[in-house]
């Protein structure tokens, strides 16, 4: 049967990871909000840990180790984040790492991902634009191919870390256009360097929630790249993109799971302690049953997301189809959010006018949480995901 | 299943597991719906008393036969500082005279320096009846293998029945060593010691202070402790009272040592007493807020003869020497009040000090956990607070 | 060279909660770690190979199987080989019987130079097991230690705290030290490659049968003191909580004060 045990290593990993966040994190996070950077600091601590390049292989400077591994570091991340900033940029980084590391060439791969596992620059993750979301085949950027070089025109918007990338430097993983009739058969996706790269125009937008990391956009005119930044095939873009989308959606369902477990751990604290017409609230049945409804729905999160990350390392081994990947990814992250937000959000309401004080440091968790209903595949698109494997193709909506 | 000592009756055990839930040293697990005990049990004894189906049986090896009559009087060992008595030393002579007095035993006293016989007269006022003086230049520092070895041959040759030793830096160094060497028990750090039945009732504090425990060594002899400073009571002297004293000549190569004392650092100023021996301790934490500040503690120290202590979060920020740390990587004292002043208390600060007699917290934060063990709290600033303390106790001390 | 380590997984008492009602120990949910004093010697001990090249680092515990991942974590902090000496007939073991199933260990792994102790571990702190073992081995030991330095000729210079302050000491091989701590010191988190690492390092299993030595000396057996009782300690009583204006409450305080023996009898 099931066998719900973590190895040895991963167990080992989680003990270690808990003294890093501890010790690094944990005292950081109150000054980490002030400013819509994430500190290069961070991000030196996070790569002398080792955590930029888990997944990625030895040859390029990572570890090589398993996806759940991932997973248990974007929860211990969350745990200690409130504001999910560090584990957005572990899980954006982590995802689209890997996408170079499948999909990118030889000579792209030994020029970004050293410098992405040791800290130096960053990597993220560009496909948004004003008005192009989940409807990624009516993007506008475009990408053309000039002699030995690619030409791209457009912008991209709702983009994490682009002041990170523009200043320490680093880039973003991009989808843009090449074939414009034939929709997402028509895409390329390729690496894009922000910082110093010659009609890259940056602009920033202020999250409610997540403050420690930068969000904004970026003008792309006549931005012209190296042939050997192309990622997978010309116009086969959108199959590629998918493969980081859906491994940072089942490290989200790890981050909500992270960070709302945290939210109840202190809200059981806050129970025992705080009375109310004569008794401990804890003692109150409205709050018990909010307690474990709370708690049954974070646990299943937790194992929703874990089995789907089992799902990815499986399918990495050829144990299981994109599909299955597909399905399981999609449950997680479709729950994950909205479970999440609602469990802080009871927490909050435990701690009566103190709880949206923004002395309370699980308002900051409930903000970021509430973002990844959005990020990174919106709720409604899981919702149509999963739909799509129990209905069948010719069921598929909107066609 | 059946271990030494310790025994699962598997059909009254019912896998309730609430063995497992008391053990403080995790060592029993639900293995096929029964109690399987570890390895690191420590015969404790809590699960026993939790078990609602009488399913755990422990066997203490019976009392041995071993004539051990022949062992007699209670022994202490006597620390010395600059040629004086360390005020632990009176504690032990004190509690050795109660125990020896329930026994119907002598006490005796080993001294070793360069010079010790003047200490005698002194230490017989607080209860002891034979003085084993062991004199040489040799001994004036202290050095773990000659005092091992010159230990061990006093026990041997006249067989002690109980020996107590000072829970100190030197303590706990010299009797792990003697009573490896006598393969006999030791108990560390005991706060009580009686007399049960004949044996010597050891008790500690084990699990960070959480727990405590009474120990016995029953079948071997002398029966051996460390005793932590300031928690017995000094009885009062008479002078009247002299010591038999018995001079054990030693002769000692200083070139047989393998490890060779090149600099003693002191960074304790003379003549102020160190944090274990103080009867008052006045701590500052974080909440002191600078080096400087200390100052109003220190004054507030020579009112009331006190010493200056701080937490690790003082001593980190640099406010303090470390030799100044209570708690759980610094120094567990036990003075008779504790003052802390803008101390949180977190579990790793209590651990060093809460054996303390009376604690005393001062703190801006009612929630703070010193005053979960603090017998009085003042919620206010410690700034405004201490020094008019201080002008209070001038004024009412003059009085008396 | 060879150094060896001598570890103990404890449970972190500083998790610890005494239920206030029924002041029983709550343990639910308490994790076993490395004895924080063993974090460092075992680091100081990695570093001393480090340094002196050629040499290598043995880390062994007393204890249930679990206490494996104590071990790990040693390996993945640098140690080269890991022993558990795991067996039920260790169950009761005193610090005596302790030192003797340790010391036995190390006769059994057959030369050393230097032993590395933490100076006492958090569930006990009892502080005996190092000094018994030595004796037991027969060597000089140092209680107390804070630093180590090591020359090329296999000198060792050593601060050992004293209760006024530390002293320099100089001392030959080979040697048990215990370790303290310095309150400045961080513990180190291994990552991941430390960790994949220590997976590829030998790792023994030793039980009675392994050790050999005399049967009756092991575990309740072969100690000398008997735990005969536990019990949580007695609550002190209700804090008495004074709020007032600084001059009123400094008053009151005095008051306390004033009555207590140790302000009168001086």
């Amino acid at each position: 049967m099931v066998d719900y045990r973590f190895t040895e290593e991963q167990e080992l990993f989680r003990e270690s990871m808990k003294e890093f966040c501890a010790s690094e994190i944990v005292p950081k996070t109150e000054k980490l909000t002030e400013v819509r950077r994430m500190p290069k600091e961070i991000i030196k601590a996070l790569a002398k840990f080792e955590l930029l390049g888990l997944i990625i292989d030895p040859e390029y400077g990572g570890l090589g180790t398993d996806v759940i591994t991932a997973g248990i570091a974007a929860e211990e991340l969350a745990r200690a984040d409130p504001s999910c900033s560090i584990p957005v940029l572990f899980l954006v980084g982590t995802s689209w790492g890997h996408v170079i590391d499948k999909y990118g060439t030889e000579e792209a791969k030994k020029e970004i991902l050293p410098k992405a596992i040791n800290g130096e620059q960053i990597i993220g993750i560009a496909t948004t634009e004003s008005d192009i979301g989940s409807d990624l085949g009516s993007m506008k950027t475009k990408i053309s191919k000039k002699g030995d070089k690619y030409i791209i025109n457009g912008e991209k918007m709702y983009i994490s870390g682009v002041a990170e990338a523009m200043e320490y430097g680093g880039g973003h993983v991009t989808l843009a256009k090449m074939t414009p009739d034939k929709g997402t058969r028509g895409m390329c996706l390729f690496y894009l360097p922000l910082k110093d790269t010659k009609g890259i125009t940056p602009t920033y937008v202020e999250d409610i929630g997540r403050e420690a990391i930068s969000c904004g956009g970026f003008d792309i005119n006549n931005v012209e790249i190296p042939k050997h930044y192309l990622l997978g095939e010309e116009n086969k873009g959108f199959y590629c993109v998918h493969e980081g989308y859906e491994l940072a959606r089942g490290l989200i369902a790890l981050v909500c799971a992270g960070a709302a477990s945290k939210a109840l751990e202190n809200g059981i604290a806050y129970i025992k302690e705080r009375k109310a017409f004569g008794r401990h609230i804890g003692k109150y049945e409205g709050i018990q049953f909010k307690l474990a409804e709370n708690h049954v729905r974070i646990q299943a999160l937790r194992e929703l997301g874990y089995k789907a990350l089992w799902t990815y390392d499986q399918e990495i081994q050829g144990k299981a189809s994109r599909f299955d990947v597909s399905m399981a990814i999609a449950m997680a992250k479709s729950v994950a959010s909205i479970w999440a937000s609602e469990a802080i959000n009871d927490v909050m309401q435990w701690q009566g006018a103190f709880g949206y004080t923004k002395e309370c440091e699980d308002q900051k968790a409930w903000r970021a949480v509430r973002s990844f209903t959005l990020a990174e595949g919106s709720t409604e698109i899981m919702k149509l995901i999963i739909a799509r494997e129990l209905l069948g193709k010719e069921f598929l909506a909107y066609r | 299943m059946k271990i030494l000592g310790i025994e699962i009756i598997l059909d009254k055990c019912t896998g309730c597991g609430l063995c497992v839930k008391v053990c403080p040293f995790a060592a029993v697990k639900i293995l096929n719906k029964k109690a399987e005990i570890e390895a690191n049990c420590t015969l404790c004894g809590s699960c026993l008393e939790v078990c609602k189906f009488d399913a755990i049986v422990i066997e203490r090896p019976k009392l041995s036969d071993k004539n051990l009559s022949e062992y007699k009087n209670v022994w202490i060992f006597v620390e010395i500082r600059e040629n004086e008595l360390k005020k632990v030393s009176l504690e032990l002579a004190s509690k050795a005279r109660e125990i020896a007095d329930t026994l119907g035993e002598k006490v005796g006293a080993v001294i070793l320096g360069e010079k010790a016989k003047h200490l005698c007269d002194e230490i017989a006022a607080y209860g002891v009846d034979i003085a084993y003086i062991v004199e040489n230049k040799n001994l004036s520092e202290y050095n773990t293998s000659n005092y091992t070895g010159i230990l061990t041959g006093l026990i041997l040759k006249y067989k002690p029945n109980i020996v107590l030793f000072p829970a100190t830096h030197l303590g706990r160094d010299l009797a792990p060593r003697v009573a490896a060497s006598l393969e006999v028990g030791l108990t560390a750090d005991c706060t009580g010691l009686s007399i049960k039945d004949g044996l010597l009732l050891q008790t500690r504090p084990a699990f960070g202070g959480n727990i405590m425990a009474d120990i016995i060594s029953p079948n071997v002899r002398p029966q051996m402790a460390t005793t932590r400073p300031n928690v017995m009571k000094i009885q009062k002297p008479d002078h009247s009272r002299k010591a038999e004293i018995i001079s054990i000549p030693i002769e000692l190569d200083p070139k047989a040592l393998k490890i060779i004392i090149k600099e003693v650092v002191k960074t304790t100023k003379a003549g102020v007493k160190s944090l274990d021996e103080a009867d008052i301790i006045i701590s500052g934490g974080r909440g002191m807020g600078s080096a400087e500040n200390f100052k109003i503690l220190e004054d507030l120290a020579k009112t009331i003869n006190g010493v200056v202590g701080a937490s690790r979060a003082a001593v980190d920020a640099g406010w303090r020497p470390r030799t100044n740390q209570v708690g759980q990587s610094g120094k567990t004292v036990s003075p008779k009040i504790y003052i802390a002043c803008g101390i949180s208390g977190k579990i790793q600060h209590q651990v060093g000090m809460k054996s303390s007699d009376t604690i005393i917290a001062i703190n801006t934060d009612r929630e703070a956990p010193i005053f979960d063990i603090a017998d009085c709290g003042i919620i206010g600033d410690l700034n405004e607070i201490i020094p008019a303390l201080n002008e209070e106790l001038k004024k009412n001390l003059c009085k008396n | 060279m060879k150094l060896i380590a001598c570890i103990k997984q404890v449970p972190d008492t500083t998790e610890v909660k005494v239920d206030p009602k029924t002041h029983t120990l709550i343990r639910d949910g308490v994790p076993s770690i490395l004895n924080p004093y063993d974090q460092f010697a075992i680091e100081e001990c990695v570093r001393i190979r480090d340094q002196i090249g050629d040499c290598s680092v043995s880390v062994l515990t007393m204890g249930p199987p679990q206490a494996r991942s104590a071990l790990m974590r040693c390996l993945a902090l640098g140690a080269d080989e890991a022993i558990l000496i795991s067996d039920k007939a260790f169950a009761g073991s005193d610090t005596w019987a302790t030192a003797y199933t340790l010391s036995l260990a190390i006769k059994k792994i057959g030369f050393f130079d230097i032993v590395f102790c933490g100076q006492q571990a958090i569930d006990g702190d009892t502080a005996q097991v190092g000094p018994e073992l030595a004796q037991q081995l027969g060597i000089p030991q140092v209680t107390y230690v804070e630093k180590i330095e090591i020359d090329n000729k296999n000198k060792l210079t050593i601060n050992k705290q004293t209760e006024d302050g530390y002293q320099i000491l100089e001392a030959k091989l080979p040697l048990l030290l215990t370790l303290l701590p310095p309150t400045s010191f961080q513990p180190e988190h291994p990552p991941m490659s430390s960790i994949l690492k220590a997976k590829r390092k030998p790792f023994n299993i030793w039980d009675v049968e392994t050790l050999g030595g005399d049967k009756s000396r092991f575990g309740l057996d072969g100690s000398f003191t008997q735990v005969i009782k536990t019990y949580t300690p007695p609550k002190r009583g209700e804090c008495e909580l004074i709020e007032d204006n600084p001059k009123e409450a400094a008053k009151k305080l005095s008051k306390i004060l004033c009555k207590n023996e140790a302000l009168t009898k001086r």
